[in-house]
């Protein structure tokens, strides 16, 4: 690894400021899972390197009575594991972040550096898609709200500009008979990337499918929504055989490619079985 | 070798030990090279080629050589030794003019600091013109293809030789034009064209299994230090520290004493660590600089450019009777070689005409060279490969006739006295000890209700495989002195990969007649240690336990004979018994170990000092056969494989140490489970490899794995210490064709190309037609 400068700030301001000073030739570092990789493979080569660990603002996961969930970006995949209240309220999310790497990259891992790396298949942006998380980015100029819908824009490239931090993640809160889940297919039980992800969030009322989101990861450049699967769910009761015409409309949303980790027709063939599948248990679980 | 009798039991051989150098090494205190740290150190990077075929027309180290901290940087025109035919890879240090796979060096940096190191490599630079390169063996094969060798290049058998493969099998010379083709090899007996006729069943089918990695922890590692008088020290994680002399002394053209090799401890090697791959080159940097050099491979690095197994692609064509004759077989090996030179050729060959008792057969064997990273060895080199394609042949011969698919195999198994393929008869084995064990196993009797216990989006399957290894033979050897204190010290050359050095201390305990505990076991370095052989091919024990065996008998005798002298007894009628020696029947009357151990260092004594000495070289080899059975369950949908329960049940002779033996059936159960489901060195059209991380390239993990039932057999070896066997190839060897035949089983699917992995089995059993596909 290359040789670099390394700046440890105390809070979001400090951080903000060092980037907007040293810019582009910055990384900011979470749990360095995805950088320090990148960084040994010679694959970026940052002159300065901002370490976020002495941000204690970042790692605060709290519920917001009747408004939902907010999400520090250092909050880890194990915090978001274990918590119990991510359990119980956001299964998706909770199953996201338990499939991350292993027990000592989760310890690591935070939800901030999944999102900022962007990789088609990050385990953690399909339920937050289908969660209709937002964005919180602080920067230069102040803060913005990002739609995570509208956060990624390619293949490691996402709407934060280099002196821009992502300070937190806002989940709204759910409505009463929601349901859902997050199922990803690899080739390992666990330390492995996912071939293809699904999350699947429902709300029923009754006896239709009062709304829909559908979420993929690892078939396109970007994590992306199915919304012509959802909208194809919605107002209608989810019957097996609606579901399985979701799942057929997922599969079309989908635009993947082969590589090492799995051809483009496999891709389409797990979209249509998992999306079924998180479907069908997102409807049990709106049924508890 | 007759065993040993002492008048009571010591602690020794057949006991469970758990391994001395265990807590160090999960606690991280043991020394790696990567850990030395000597003073004035230099790192070590090489600049690798990032095309897989393409000729060198310039390179620029100039800018690289002014970075402050660069000691060195080096390219083949500042290597006069280096000769344009490079014979093996260790020979090719840095590419001349030719690159001929990516990774392959082109020129090596020495620097103070890591990271120095490799902003140099930014700084070189090096123009190419980028030639077409052969990357699919099959094609590589045909005439026309872009060659990999430069012309006059010989084949390298010595791979082979190191394996101690097989005798008699007539190599053939290549066909002019296949300029690829660098070793063949046919082995044929009978009419196999009345064969096939007169079958009522024929069977063909083409198998492949792809490059693999050994996936050693420890990356290859050396360090390199010359001193004044020109003596190279070499501290090195290797499988053999003698062979790595040699081939550093070969390249660098130094005589073997001038070079001490210090085997430091070696994190894994199975097969990738027996030939030099980085140590020429971090010897030269080191005499280029004046300075110790080390340099440590990145896992990358080792991925892309290390020395994997061949991919090996293997035609197979069988006929039967209706009844379950036998009547020919015809095959096809291609082995992939990569860069250079290096196969074991005639494994495959044996195991394929003659495991199973061909009347009629013709078998050829090519070695082809492809522009990718030179093979090695890996735990019973091509092995697992043949006998995932024979065994599952086996097993689709016997459904196709409705027989019992164990009966059908032991009714053709080879035995005792059966003709091999080379015509030398088959040696004293377990083939069908082993067999028949395995099919008492519940998994395998239950199989039925196992099955029928799925459902539609579980299938579930039960599949066995009998596979093994000839055995390996070379020439060590061994001491044994006794000390002052009456303890035992043996000091061989072994390096100890496996847990073998407990091993050859029990040896030594109950062929001297003392307790383990008080016998140390040294693996010396070059300078002071017998000559030894490689750690590999299953022959550790089964040779060096024998030198261990034979120095500690040495020493007893010696022992027996200052005591009789001493006590003025005859020597038949003495004991070593709680470590005195005793006249039998008058235990009172004796003269302790440490009094002869003591008499043999004192000052102005008379009585030498006890050393037993053993340098024996070997004829006869012991195949060793393990039979792997698998439980099952695949999700039709995804294709995920869950594996329920493995059995391993293997003839290891005599368990010398029964714990270190589980281990290594354990370990190779693993391997294979591997290289059965998940492993796989892939690459793009131009030769690049798609998968470098181990996150990307699988092994399995704990999470994959079931628990790992041992069994083991012991059928004794006319030679072997103890009547032990080699035991770290065997289990490796049949696991592929177990789970192939356990996903057959499973979904009615018969896939021939491993990995068999999940969008392998999914889209296998979505292609099949709708009536046989399980509903869901
Ligand atoms: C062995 C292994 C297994 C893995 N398995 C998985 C897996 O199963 N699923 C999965 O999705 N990923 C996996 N990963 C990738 C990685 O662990 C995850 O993406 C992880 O969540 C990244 O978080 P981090 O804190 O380590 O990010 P870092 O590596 O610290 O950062 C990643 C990127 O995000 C940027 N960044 C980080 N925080 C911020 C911020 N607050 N604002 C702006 N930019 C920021 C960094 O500059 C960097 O570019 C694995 C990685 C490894 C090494």
């Amino acid at each position: 690894m290359r040789r670099f400068q390394l700046a440890l700030p105390r809070n979001i301001d400090e951080c903000v400021k060092f980037l907007a000073e040293r810019g582009p030739e910055t990384k900011v570092i979470a749990g360095g899972t995805d950088l320090l990789p990148q960084m040994k493979n010679g694959l970026l080569k940052p002159a300065a390197v901002v370490d976020l660990s002495g941000v204690a603002d970042l790692r605060t996961l709290r519920r917001q009575d009747g408004s939902g969930l907010r999400v520090g970006a250092s909050v880890t995949a194990r915090e978001i594991e274990r918590d119990a209240y991510v359990r119980s309220a956001y299964p998706a999310l909770a199953e996201s972040g338990a499939l991350v790497g292993s027990v000592q990259i989760r310890n690591l891992a935070t939800v901030g550096g999944n999102l900022c790396n962007a990789a088609p298949s990050a385990d953690m942006a399909p339920p937050l898609l289908a969660l209709e998380a937002e964005a919180v980015v602080a920067g230069p100029r102040g803060r913005r709200r990002v739609s995570l819908s509208d956060f990624f824009t390619g293949v490691r490239r996402t709407v934060l500009a280099p002196d821009e931090l992502l300070v937190e993640l806002i989940v709204p809160a759910l409505g009463p008979r929601s349901g859902g889940q997050y199922l990803r297919h690899t080739p390992r039980r666990e330390l492995d990337i996912a071939v293809v992800g699904v999350a699947s969030q429902i709300t029923m009322s009754d006896g239709v499918c009062a709304k829909a989101r559908i979420a993929l990861a690892a078939v396109a450049p970007t994590p992306i929504r199915a919304t012509a699967a959802e909208q194809a769910l919605e107002g209608r009761p989810l019957t097996a055989e609606q579901i399985g015409r979701a799942a057929t409309l997922a599969v079309e949303a989908a635009r993947p490619i082969s590589d090492q980790r799995g051809s483009a027709d496999f891709r389409r063939h797990l979209v249509a079985v998992l999306t079924r599948r998180t479907l069908t248990t997102a409807l049990e679980r709106a049924a508890r | 070798m007759a065993t040993m009798k002492t008048t009571r039991d010591v602690k020794g051989v057949g006991l469970a030990i758990p391994r001395p150098d265990g807590p160090e090494k999960v606690t991280g205190q043991v020394q790696y090279v990567a850990d030395l740290k000597p003073r004035g150190l230099l790192h070590a990077k090489l600049f690798r080629s990032p095309h897989a075929h393409a000729r060198v027309v310039s390179i620029d180290t100039t800018r690289a050589r002014a970075l402050p901290g660069v000691r060195a940087v080096l390219t083949a025109a500042d290597i006069p030794e280096l000769k344009r035919k490079a014979p093996t890879r260790a020979h090719a240090v840095l590419a001349i003019d030719r690159v001929v796979f990516v990774g392959q060096p082109i020129a090596a940096v020495a620097a103070d600091e890591l990271a120095i190191a490799e902003e140099a490599l930014d700084l070189i630079e090096v123009r190419y013109e980028v030639l077409r390169a052969a990357v699919d063996p099959l094609e590589s094969m045909k005439p026309g293809a872009p060659p990999v060798a430069d012309a006059g290049t010989e084949a390298d058998t010595s791979e082979a030789l190191a394996h101690g493969s097989v005798a008699g099998v007539a190599t053939e010379a290549k066909p002019s034009k296949a300029v690829n083709i660098s070793q063949q090899a046919k082995l044929q007996r009978g009419d196999v064209a009345k064969g096939f006729a007169e079958s009522d069943v024929v069977i063909e089918k083409t198998y492949r299994v792809p490059m693999v990695h050994q996936g050693y922890l420890e990356p290859h590692a050396v360090l390199a230090q010359w001193d004044t008088n020109g003596l190279l020290t070499l501290w090195v994680s290797t499988q053999g520290s003698f062979n790595t002399r040699s081939e550093v002394a070969d390249v660098l053209e130094l005589p073997e004493n001038r070079i001490k090799v210090i085997p430091m401890e070696c994190g894994g090697g199975f097969g990738g660590k027996i030939r030099a791959l980085c140590e020429p080159i971090t010897a030269i940097l080191a005499r280029a600089t004046g300075r110790p050099v080390r340099y440590v491979m990145t896992r990358r690095e080792e991925l892309e450019a290390g020395n994997p197994a061949p991919q090996v692609i293997i035609r197979l064509k069988t006929g039967v009777k209706r009844d379950g004759t036998l009547m020919a077989l015809e095959a096809e090996s291609v082995i992939e070689s990569g860069a250079f030179s290096g196969a074991v050729l005639t494994v495959s060959g044996v195991f394929l005409a003659s495991l199973y008792l061909w009347p009629a057969f013709e078998v050829r064997g090519f070695e082809v060279l492809t522009h990718k990273p030179s093979i090695a060895a890996y735990r019973a080199p091509v092995a697992p490969h043949t006998i995932f394609a024979l065994d599952s042949h086996m097993e689709q011969i016997a459904r196709v006739l409705g027989v019992d698919p164990v009966e059908f195999r032991l009714r053709h198994l080879q035995r005792e006295g059966s003709p091999m393929a080379n015509n030398q008869p088959w040696l004293n084995n377990g083939g069908v000890e082993v067999l028949t064990r395995i099919a008492e196993h519940p998994f395998w009797k239950q199989r039925a209700e196992w099955k029928a216990s799925g459902d539609a989006r579980r299938l579930r399957g039960t599949g066995l495989a009998l596979g093994g290894w000839l055995g390996g033979l070379q020439p060590t050897g061994a001491t044994v002195r006794l000390n002052p204190d009456g303890s035992l010290s043996v000091l061989t050359g072994q390096v100890d990969i496996a847990g073998t050095n407990i091993a050859l201390a029990q040896i030594a305990a109950s062929a001297y007649g003392i307790d383990v505990d008080k016998v140390r076991i040294t693996t010396g370095d070059t300078d002071v240690a017998p000559v030894t052989g490689l750690s590999a091919g299953s022959k550790t024990v089964y040779t060096v336990g024998v030198a261990v065996m034979e120095a500690a008998k040495d020493a007893r005798n010696q022992t027996l004979e200052i005591a009789a002298k001493e006590m003025e007894a005859s020597i038949h009628d003495l004991e070593i018994e709680n470590e005195r020696v005793v006249v039998r029947g008058l235990p009172d009357r004796g003269v302790t170990l440490a009094q002869i151990g003591k008499k043999g260092n004192l000052y102005m004594s008379k009585v030498p000092p006890v050393l037993g000495v053993s340098h024996p070289a070997f004829s006869q080899q012991a195949p060793a056969f393990a039979a792997e059975l698998a439980r099952i369950e695949v999700d039709p949908e995804t294709g995920d494989v869950t594996l329920h329960g493995f059995v391993v049940v293997q003839d290891v002779g005599k368990a010398i140490n029964p714990l270190g033996v589980e281990g290594q059936m354990q370990g190779g159960a693993v391997q294979s489970l591997g290289m059965a489901l998940t492993e796989a060195l892939t690459y793009d059209d131009a030769g690049r490899l798609t998968n470098p991380s181990l996150l990307d390239y699988r092994k399995l993990t704990a999470a994959d794995l079931p628990n790992i039932e041992t069994i083991i057999v012991e059928k004794p070896s006319p030679a072997g210490p103890f009547g032990a066997r080699g035991v770290g190839e065997p289990p490796i060897v049949p696991a592929p064709a177990a789970i192939a035949n356990a996903v057959h089983d499973a979904t009615g699917v018969r896939l021939t190309e491993l990995p068999l992995t999940p969008e392998r089995i999914a889209l296998a059993i979505a292609a099949q037609p709708a009536a046989r596909r399980p509903a869901s």
